[in-house]
């Protein structure tokens, strides 16, 4: 008797036990995405790495979004309209939309998002952004809110659509939680980040609208290229992002793999600082783009996945300069520069890289040699690099630090956003991305004066102004326009890919 | 026999006593606040300030280095700069991947090498012992991530037979433990090989001696006692270079163990972690030996009285 | 092995038949022929490669093997040839100069040790048991945080954790000469101890320092390449074996030329001291 019932329960037992796996296994759709690094920060407003943006996507939302066709939609703000001057605009918000933790989403919380960029004490990275032409954020009642600018920005609505636009839980936030712990409004949330492994997200119940995403989202990253390559190939991921081009001709040979390129917007140069000796001489840092073998560079580094560039702009731009071409390749020409600056027999110089950039820089080292640069490459983890980038002039003099190898993606938030950060005089570093302290009057000009003009054609004219005078100052040495390269398995659909690297996956299906 | 391990257990403190003082002084050797480097560069004062309170900097060397000394007695080891958790934490998750790597890994040393030393001694001097030879001395001359190199190239790309992500399924296991064995591998198989001769050139004598009378039983005994004493060695007395070739391997296929943990800390100048990282490796590698020389002194008499 | 008494034949015949002697074992003559090819290929490196090992050439990367490069090119287009063979001379550099400075350093401490009193030799055989404790890499890696990445502050790593094993070696060969009666005849005679150590402790513990400077030679081989191949040590353009292999890791599947020769050559090198150190060693222990 007693032994019969013990079988009983040990079969139930069992049988439960199969059921709840085998409910799992058909309920839980897992997508798996692998990046070349870990997430920033779990706060949107606190980082400005495109690969950070991606994971934070699917868990955020702001006020407007981006369609999939690259067009303003609203999201948490139903509608909105301004005035005439285009400085007053009034924003009704979506109601009974609630955070992660519960916390109601209303006017206040969006005042207090805003508010904590505003703050000049606070120190967000991503408050650049907000700072350069919000002025006030009020609130009108609980689903209304006011913001007052400081100037037109063509770019605002979609300024409000990512990063530090991403509304966060005031809770949260005050908590000092949210740099670890993501809590935002979106589709999915938050179930573990498991530091130095993986992000987990799993679908919000509560959430507002429909979302016809996966169950899980798995965020997980590697440094190697060839792991990337093989954890696709293999199965063992969904989806690489953004694809080691010396494999993209691999994958497009697997009949399992999906790759997809398009023109990316993000530029990648070397960030001169004009504060070092050598490099204060224009001269010196023409010479250095004379020497630079772009077509070279994109064969050796990209393989052929990437455009060189001739412009601080991406031809994804509609401002973009497509005629300027101030920097051929010409060894004689950088030589003779080099020589009447004084540095006929060259001079030392030291850049800081991240691992994903170091064969970049190497290839540089190897170039520049020809003129007689001896080229230092300092390769840093990112956090480390992160500092070093954005330390300021006194930090960089005594790091000795006088090239910093970096990227900037402004994407589809326009050339005032892709300029400002990296040429104003006002965005020195630390507080802004301008890492070579870069300073001159008429480009700001150029850049403040085409910010507010409302005209199309006077704007664009005034942007080729800008694009022609940081040309010829040389601030930076440009490199190429990275393409946006990514791949999925064949099964994977839905995902869309923003210009810069950002891809979309809140809604990918996968088979 | 009891004086023996008495000396060696004796001489243990102030082995590891004289390891942690190296690894304290190697971080106050920074140029720089030390205070700054273990709170890390990105940390506010607050922080800084109350590391300084923690390492006690304002006190006499001698002191900052009891306190070092008693909160790591305790497990204490600090806050990794990457991930601001214990530094015991992260050593404490990762270390089964390294245990458990290292014990394969020995496992199949100890298959391969041992038949194989015994077969060279066997057939001394012929072609197999020739053989195994040549394997031995390249064995130990390999570069272990060279061979990892390679087989991540056929078996995990080209062929697509094995992952090179993870560390969880068995297939995961083969090619690092395969890569770390190489080296003991070799040394067993020597080792074993040499005291396998020295076993049958006793046994010739005595069965000389005895003319006939079957000394299997007296030979078995004394056989395994020579067989274990190589292994012993090589997997107690050896363990720092497990350890050490651990460290390469890990870091070339990624295995989540304390050897990438310790490579990873570097170039992120976490201090914290490469001094607990070092301290914790360190001290096993120096109980291993503790427990190898007793074990080899209980197996050979010999060796007590050095 | 040979019955002729050495010690009667004049000087000459006796370095030659000690030449014939050591070249007669197997072991010897393969090992030694492996690192003489070594020590040749790093002399005569601009002789047999007209390629730069640091020069670019960026339209032609990852080539495999070809007439033209007969390693292929890795990927930046540098003949892998060509930097195998200079590679071999940042190779010798390091086992030189950490082997020079890790007997200079060790040999003079295990000699006090074994000439000195109990107190001393107990303090001075702490401390290298305590260096002696640290896996090698890990010591290494240790140092490397502390002092920064590169070849010089690698070297000073390595030949750091190399000194106990010539500390303890001279120390037990100077204990074991130390109660010989000759020695204490010659200190009864008044000889002081600079001399008796010249004359009779070095002189005598030649044989088994050479053997294991052999066998350190190739453990600063593979313990400089491990550590370079993690980017702890030779930082790049420079053509050294391991950092030559950390390229590989990136092209997994596409080209393993790139890792596959330095790697040989690292086997090669290490091999020939291995074969060389364990050869001497048998010519040593016959002879004793």
């Amino acid at each position: 008797m007693e032994s019969k019932n013990k079988h009983f329960k040990v079969l139930t037992l069992a049988g439960c036990l199969l059921a709840s796996m085998a409910s799992a296994s058909v309920f839980a759709s897992q997508l798996v995405i692998m990046q070349n690094e870990p997430p920033r920060s779990m706060d949107p407003g606190n980082q400005t790495a495109t690969f950070t943006g991606t994971v934070l996507d699917p868990m955020y939302e702001g006020l407007t979004r981006l369609g999939d066709d690259g067009k303003i939609i609203p999201a948490l703000a139903l509608s909105w309209t301004s005035d005439d001057s285009g400085l007053n605009w009034t924003f009704t918000l979506r109601p009974n939309v609630k955070f992660h933790d519960g916390t109601p989403f209303n006017a206040d919380a969006v005042v207090e998002n805003f508010q904590r960029h505003l703050n000049t004490q606070r120190g967000l990275a991503g408050s650049g952004k907000i700072r350069t032409f919000i002025q006030d954020v009020k609130k009108k009642d609980d689903l209304t809110v006011t913001f007052q600018l400081k100037k037109i920005n063509p770019a605002f609505l979609t300024v409000l659509a990512s990063g530090p636009g991403l509304m966060v839980s005031p809770k949260a936030d005050k908590a000092g939680s949210i740099n670890n712990k993501a809590d935002g409004t979106g589709p999915y949330k938050l179930v573990q980040y498991k530091s130095g492994e993986y992000v987990l997200e799993q679908k919000n119940p509560d959430y507002w609208g429909k979302s016809s995403g996966p169950d899980e989202i798995k965020w997980t990253w590697s440094s190697e290229p060839s792991v990337m390559n093989m954890a696709l190939q293999s199965g063992q991921v969904d989806i690489i992002n953004p694809v080691p081009p010396q494999f993209a001709g691999m994958l497009k040979n697997n009949a399992n793999v999906n790759l997809k390129q398009s023109p990316g917007a993000a530029v990648f140069w070397v960030d001169l600082n004009t504060q070092s000796k050598a490099l204060s001489d224009v001269r010196v840092r023409q010479a250095l783009n004379f020497a630079t073998d772009q077509q070279a560079l994109v064969k050796a580094i990209m393989f052929g996945y990437a455009q060189p560039a001739n412009s601080a702009l991406a031809p994804v731009d509609p401002n973009y300069d497509k005629s300027l071409h101030d920097y051929p390749y010409d060894l004689q020409k950088a030589k003779d520069l080099l020589k009447a600056a004084g540095y006929a027999d060259g001079f030392p110089m030291s850049i800081a890289v991240q691992a994903p950039d170091a064969r970049t820089a190497q290839v540089l080292q190897g170039m520049w040699s020809k003129i007689g640069v001896k080229l230092n490459v300092r390769q840093m983890e990112s956090g480390v690099w992160t500092k070093a980038a954005f330390a300021d002039g006194k930090e960089k003099a005594a790091q000795g630090t006088d090239a910093v190898l970096a990227s900037w993606s402004s994407g589809l938030y326009g050339s005032d956003l892709q300029l400002r950060p990296l040429y104003h005089t006002s965005s020195f570093a630390p507080g802004g991305a301008n890492l070579g302290f870069f300073s001159d009057k008429q480009t700001d000009d150029l850049i403040d004066t085409a910010a507010s003009t409302l005209d199309d054609a006077k704007r664009k004219d005034l942007y080729f102004q800008a694009q022609k005078q940081i040309s010829g100052l040389a601030p930076q040495v440009l490199l190429f326009y990275q393409d946006d390269l990514y791949a999925a398995r064949k099964n994977i659909s839905g995902v869309v890919m923003q210009p810069g690297g950002q891809i979309v996956v809140r809604d990918a299906v996968k088979q | 026999m009891k004086a023996y391990v008495a000396k060696k257990v004796l001489s243990l403190p102030l082995i590891i006593f004289g390891v942690s003082i190296i690894v304290f002084i190697a971080i106050r050797a920074l140029p720089g606040d030390p205070a700054r480097l273990m709170a890390g560069p990105e940390a506010p004062q607050e922080a800084v300030d109350s590391m300084r309170v923690r390492l006690g900097l304002d006190q006499p060397l001698p002191l900052q280095y009891v306190k070092f000394a008693a909160e790591a007695l305790h497990g204490n080891l600090g806050l990794s700069l990457q991930s601001q958790r214990p530094v015991m934490t992260e050593i404490s998750e990762r270390l089964p991947y390294t245990l458990s790597l290292a014990a394969l890994a020995y496992l199949l040393a100890i298959a391969i090498g041992v038949p194989a030393g015994m077969t060279g001694a066997i057939y001394r001097q012929r072609i197999p012992d020739q053989i195994v030879m040549v394997l031995t001395i390249a064995g130990a001359s390999i570069a272990n991530f060279w061979l990892a190199l390679l087989a991540m190239n056929y078996f995990a790309v080209e062929l697509g037979w094995l992952p090179l992500l993870g560390a969880d399924s068995w297939k995961n296991y083969i090619m690092p433990t395969v890569t770390l064995a190489i080296l003991p591998m070799a040394m067993i198989a020597r080792m074993t090989r040499s005291s396998m001769l020295d076993v049958l050139s006793q046994d010739y004598i005595r069965t000389a001696k005895a003319k006939g009378l079957s000394s299997a039983s007296i030979n078995w005994k004394h056989a395994l006692r020579n067989a274990l004493i190589p292994i012993v060695t090589i997997v107690a007395l050896n363990f720092g270079s497990l350890i050490g070739g651990a460290v390469v391997t890990e870091s070339v296929f990624n295995w989540p163990g304390i050897g990438r943990l310790l490579v990873d800390s570097v170039r992120y100048r976490d201090y914290p972690v490469i001094q607990g990282v070092t301290l914790v490796a360190v001290t096993g590698v120096v109980l291993m030996n503790l427990v190898g020389e007793i074990l080899i002194g209980l197996l050979n008499p010999k060796i007590r009285f050095d | 092995m040979n019955s002729i008494d050495t010690s009667v034949l004049p000087p000459r015949s006796r370095s030659r038949h000690l030449i014939s002697t050591l070249l007669a074992n197997p072991s010897i003559a393969i090992g030694g022929a492996l690192v003489l090819l070594v020590v040749l290929a790093a002399a005569l490196a601009p002789l047999i490669t007209h390629w730069d090992p640091v020069e670019q050439d960026l339209l032609n990367t990852l080539q495999a093997p070809s007439a033209a490069h007969w390693f292929g090119t890795d990927d930046y287009g540098r003949d892998i040839f060509s930097r195998v063979i200079y590679g071999a001379r940042i190779t010798l550099f390091e086992v030189s100069l950490s082997v020079a400075i890790s007997m200079v350093i060790g040999i003079p401490l295990g000699i006090i040790s074994g000439l000195a009193g109990r107190k001393m030799d107990a303090l001075i055989m702490w401390v290298m048991d305590i260096i002696f404790a640290f896996p090698g890499i890990v010591l290494a890696i240790l140092i490397v945080s502390v002092l920064g990445e590169g070849l010089t502050n690698m070297l000073i790593a390595i030949s750091l954790f190399s000194i106990p094993v010539y500390a303890r070696l001279s120390r037990n060969l100077t204990l074991g000469l130390k109660n010989m009666e000759y020695i204490e005849a010659a200190h009864m005679l008044g000889v002081r101890y600079p001399r008796i150590i010249t004359h009779y402790i070095l002189r005598n513990s030649i044989g088994p320092l050479i053997v294991q400077s052999t066998l350190t030679a190739g453990a600063v081989v593979l313990s400089a390449a491990s550590l370079s191949f993690l980017g702890l040590g030779v930082q790049p353009p420079m053509p050294e074996w391991g950092t030559m292999m950390s390229d590989g890791r990136n092209f997994l599947g596409l080209n393993i030329y790139v890792s596959l020769f330095p790697g040989l050559a690292i086997l090669i090198t290490v091999l020939g001291f291995n074969v060389l150190g364990d050869g001497l060693r048998d010519v040593m222990d016959k002879r004793l």
